[in-house]
């Protein structure tokens, strides 16, 4: 028989700090799996010209483009959130007057750069190539 | 026993450490990434306009140095997220090796397009 030694917490408060982690977490899966995709991708310019252009293609699509700018968010806010544990460890951003405030500055950081990370992908919608 | 001496049996120090080490290095190394590719290449990205800047060794080298942070970083955080998951010791080394061999395959793969 199993011997339970504590009883776990069964549900955590959803404190902003905590919502950065899931969201941490959650980015850090879809990164990985898109970098699997990425090198596939990019994998075909070992193939030539032909498979390279053809594989692009299919990627310069209005679809992609417009996937292209939940990535662009996805990377922003996973990098942002990433310095902020990065100041956590070296800094000061776990002081208590600091962290939530912290964690509200990288959500509209995130939101700020992928505004700005959708402007060549919008213009490639818009415009096409 | 397995899981005792193996994999996550580690004491992960230096995992932790690089996670962070290697985080610096991407946000750096994909701001530069992406403004070259969006901002200062004109779109659409064709093979002679990647193979232009493939031949010089200065971009290879921050290609593949680039490459070798995002994979780890990458594979390392698939780690952690298995080891706070999986507690059976067995399956959890099981699972911790091949995500450690499975990032040298990926590696591998990865740089042999740049040659």
């Amino acid at each position: 028989m199993k011997k339970v030694v504590f009883q776990p917490k069964v549900r955590y408060r959803l404190h902003p700090g905590y919502i950065a982690w899931i969201l941490h977490r959650v980015t850090g899966v879809l990164l990985g799996l898109y970098l699997f995709l990425h090198i596939w991708v990019i994998h075909h310019i070992a193939q030539g010209e032909e498979s390279f252009n053809s594989v692009m293609a299919v990627v310069n699509s209005p679809f992609f483009h417009l996937l292209e700018i939940g990535l662009v968010g996805t990377v922003a806010y996973h990098a942002v959130n990433g310095l902020r544990v990065f100041f956590i460890d070296y800094g000061n951003l776990a002081r208590r007057d600091l962290f939530r405030k912290a964690t509200y500055v990288t959500f509209a950081v995130s939101i700020v750069l992928m505004v700005i990370g959708a402007i060549p992908m919008v213009k490639a919608v818009l415009f096409g190539h | 026993m397995l899981g005792k001496y193996q994999g996550s049996g580690r004491s992960g120090a230096f995992d932790w450490y690089f996670q962070r080490i290697s985080g610096i290095a991407l946000v750096i190394g994909l701001f530069a990434h992406f403004v070259v590719l969006h901002f200062l290449t004109d779109p659409p990205l064709t093979y002679a306009k990647v193979m232009a800047r493939l031949s010089s060794p200065i971009w290879k080298t921050f290609d593949i140095a680039f490459l070798i942070f995002a994979v780890y970083h990458a594979l390392n955080g698939f780690k952690m997220i298995i080891d706070d998951y999986v507690h059976a010791p067995t399956l959890r080394s099981l699972l911790d090796r091949n995500v450690v061999g499975g990032s040298h395959c990926f590696l591998c793969y990865g740089i042999f397009n740049h040659c």
